[in-house]
């Protein structure tokens, strides 16, 4: 029996093959013709499948719109995807497979542990790497020509969020409070180091435990230092909690969160006390208005509201489509320099332009508000201008 | 002047769910000497169960003091049937095993109930309805909510109902009787077995009371919420004296004020470091804790 069935695998295996090249053959038609392959490395299973799924939903929704458009140098995109798994050997060899099947550029990646191994993998073999959702600032401070990203660094919110509390609110006085854990840690520094630059004075820096249902004491503690604006960098949980609880105390400071705080948990914990609540977050697809039509296809598509990162993904695949259309090749080599010299680009999440790094020198984060029982886009940072988003 | 007395008033609020499920701590383990592991479970059974109740009313058109009232009878009466389904199940086999035999079942059952709550409700968090106005006056630079006053009026009633039942009736009587000396209230003729589950009822009836009054004051609940305050009001009991009643209400009162005065004048993030320093603080200097009598080790 095993025998048999082995034999039968290969002759399956060897039509396929003799079928694909066929294929290649009969659409090829010459040169000109042949697809273009961009590769996706995602996670495919584990924990994070949805999400790699969501970002792949994005990458073939981008490569289907530039081929109606009629493809790039009269070729069409094609996707490649790879299952990284979310980790960091795994991805290593899904980058490694996608290099060997021959595509021109990546762009995807999920989880920075494993966008490390796999821009290492294309760094060697000289492929471009546009990253549409992994923050970690590691990833484009290598030196490596080939990093780039569409989203933005967790070291660029605290900057975004200070200016906004200093130039929009206007705020002399400001409070900063973390939970104590690294990412929240992390942005509550890089806030406040900000906000003193700015020259808001910094009344108050501290964490709460977090995991209490009682916040009252250090909000007591806050309203005493009078701060005009409480910055806090934790989580949705207690930022529900602290919205609530300042209310009733009568607290009279603006509260705004971080990006963590962008959960609809908040809305429900903290009721009518959260309209008004402001946070600096990485946009939604939902929020752009440029990305309306995308949001709608997807929805037609896929029978859901696209997730946090596929509208990146899609304006990764985009990017690196315009890259190829200025080279005038689908050479990695040329793709990557085209990439760098990538400047207003007008993608769904605003414009590109990507900095000496590869990241994008208009940073992505703005400041949205809770609007009847919502998280709404409110105010966006351009040309150093504070302005109503949208 | 008025900061302080807002923590004052903070501390307080925070104290009082601290006594009402320090008691039950208190009460199970002045009867039967266990450290029920369990208690603060039934406390977050009790937010769940009051959470279903208003989910399900909320659809009829009922006025909300009768919801509120409802949700309230209903989280204490299950937490009370489960309390005593805990003892049945868990503890009641094991009554004159060793010791740390009971002692695992009950770190057992607290588990039980966790992942059952979480199969049944989710990991996430569940929201109760926004019911209790957010209104609220001042008094002397002291903000305060009429929930919150409500909550603390509400803890104060059942805990001096609790006071009278234990000191004024027979069963209460009864209870005494049992934490001094459980073969001689036997030999009285007490029905030894009967008033064990009484007390567990008594006692998860209190911590569902609070899981309710913690859901609806602070909306915010989940499977896992009954593990810190747990361990919190097991700190608040064993500083009263484990097994004093009076004791546990007072010094659920302290810890919460501990926890206030910590985050105006220590730092916010040590509020739990403190609380269980305090817990070691007492083992370590003063087992019998502020109200404890010196408890004699029965061979």
């Amino acid at each position: 029996m095993a025998p048999l069935s082995r034999s039968s695998a290969l002759a399956g295996l060897t039509a396929a093959v003799l079928l694909a090249a066929g294929c290649g053959g009969g659409t090829g038609g010459g040169e000109g013709g042949e697809p273009i392959k961009i590769g996706v490395p995602v996670p495919l299973s584990g924990d994070y499948a949805s999400a790699g799924e969501d970002i792949l939903r994005g990458a073939r929704l981008a490569a289907q719109d530039i081929n109606q458009r009629g493809g790039v140098l009269g070729r069409k995109i094609q996707i490649a995807q790879a299952d990284d798994a979310c980790g960091a050997q795994v991805g290593a060899q899904a980058a490694q497979r996608l290099v060997s099947s021959g595509i021109a550029a990546a762009a995807g990646g999920y989880c920075s542990t494993a966008a490390l191994p796999e821009l290492n993998t294309f760094h060697r073999s000289k492929i471009p790497f546009v990253m549409d959702a992994s923050t970690n600032p590691q990833l484009t401070e290598m030196g490596f020509a080939e990093a780039f990203r569409t989203i933005g660094r967790d070291d660029q919110q605290g900057p975004i969020a200070a200016s906004f509390i200093v130039n929009d609110l206007k705020a002399g006085r400001a409070a900063v409070l973390h939970d104590n854990t690294t990412y929240a840690k992390g942005l509550a520094d890089a806030a406040a180091k900000a906000l003193q630059q700015e020259g808001a004075q910094v009344v108050y820096n501290d964490a709460l435990t977090p995991g209490q249902a009682d916040y009252t004491p250090v909000l007591t503690k806050i309203s005493g230092a009078k701060p005009d604006v409480l910055y806090f960098t934790g989580y949705f949980a207690e930022a529900g909690l602290l919205i609530k609880q300042a209310k009733q105390l009568g607290a009279d400071f603006q509260m705004v969160g971080g990006d963590a705080t962008n959960d609809p948990t908040l809305i429900k914990t903290a009721g009518p006390a959260a309209e008004g609540f402001m946070l600096s977050t990485a946009p939604l697809a939902q929020f752009l208005p440029a990305a309306q039509d995308y949001v709608k296809s997807y929805q037609q598509a896929h029978g859901a509201q696209p997730g946090p990162y596929s509208v990146y993904e899609y304006d990764a695949v985009s990017v690196v489509a315009e890259a190829i259309e200025k080279a005038g090749s689908a050479e990695p080599e040329k793709i990557t320099q085209a990439l760098a010299g990538i400047k207003g680009f007008q993608g769904l999440t605003g414009t590109i332009t990507f900095d000496e790094n590869g990241d994008r020198s208009d940073p992505v984060y703005i400041i949205a508000r809770v609007e009847d029982g919502k998280f709404a886009g409110y105010k966006d940072l351009k040309d150093g201008q504070w302005v109503d988003f949208g | 002047m008025s900061q302080f007395l807002q923590y004052l008033v903070n501390g307080l609020t925070i104290g009082a769910f601290l006594s009402l499920t320090a008691l039950g701590y208190t009460m199970i383990y002045g009867i039967i000497r266990l450290i029920n592991f369990a208690h603060g479970d039934i406390f977050m059974v009790g937010a769940f169960a009051g959470y279903t109740v208003l989910v399900a009313a909320a659809a009829a058109h009922v006025p909300v003091a009768l919801i509120v009232m409802a949700a309230l009878v209903a989280g204490m009466l299950f937490t009370g049937l489960l309390g005593v389904v805990v003892e049945r199940v868990a503890y009641q086999p094991l009554l004159s095993a060793p010791r740390l035999a009971i002692l695992i079942s009950a770190l057992g059952a607290s588990l039980a109930l966790e992942e059952s709550a979480r199969l049944i409700f989710g990991a996430g968090f569940s929201s109760y309805p926004h019911l209790l106005p957010t209104a609220g006056f001042g008094v002397a630079g002291v903000r305060l909510t009429y929930a919150q006053v409500g909550m603390f009026v509400m803890a104060v009633l059942l805990m001096v109902g609790l006071y009278l039942f234990v000191h004024r009736t027979m069963l209460g009587t009864a209870m005494r009787a049992l934490a001094m000396d459980r073969d001689a209230a036997r030999l009285m003729g007490i029905n030894v077995e009967r008033i064990i589950l009484l007390t567990f009822f008594l006692g998860s009836v209190l911590a569902g009371a609070a899981g309710v009054m913690q859901g609806l004051y602070y909306t915010q609940i989940n499977f896992i919420m009954g593990f810190l305050i747990g361990l919190r009001a097991f700190t608040a009991a064993v500083l009263g004296g484990i097994g004093n009643i009076p004791g546990a209400m007072v010094a659920g009162l302290l810890i919460g004020l501990l926890q206030s005065f910590a985050a105006a004048y220590v730092s916010a993030r040590w509020t739990d470091a403190l609380v269980f320093c305090v817990l070691i603080l007492v083992l370590v200097v003063k087992p019998t804790g502020l109200f404890g009598e010196r408890i004699v080790e029965r061979v």
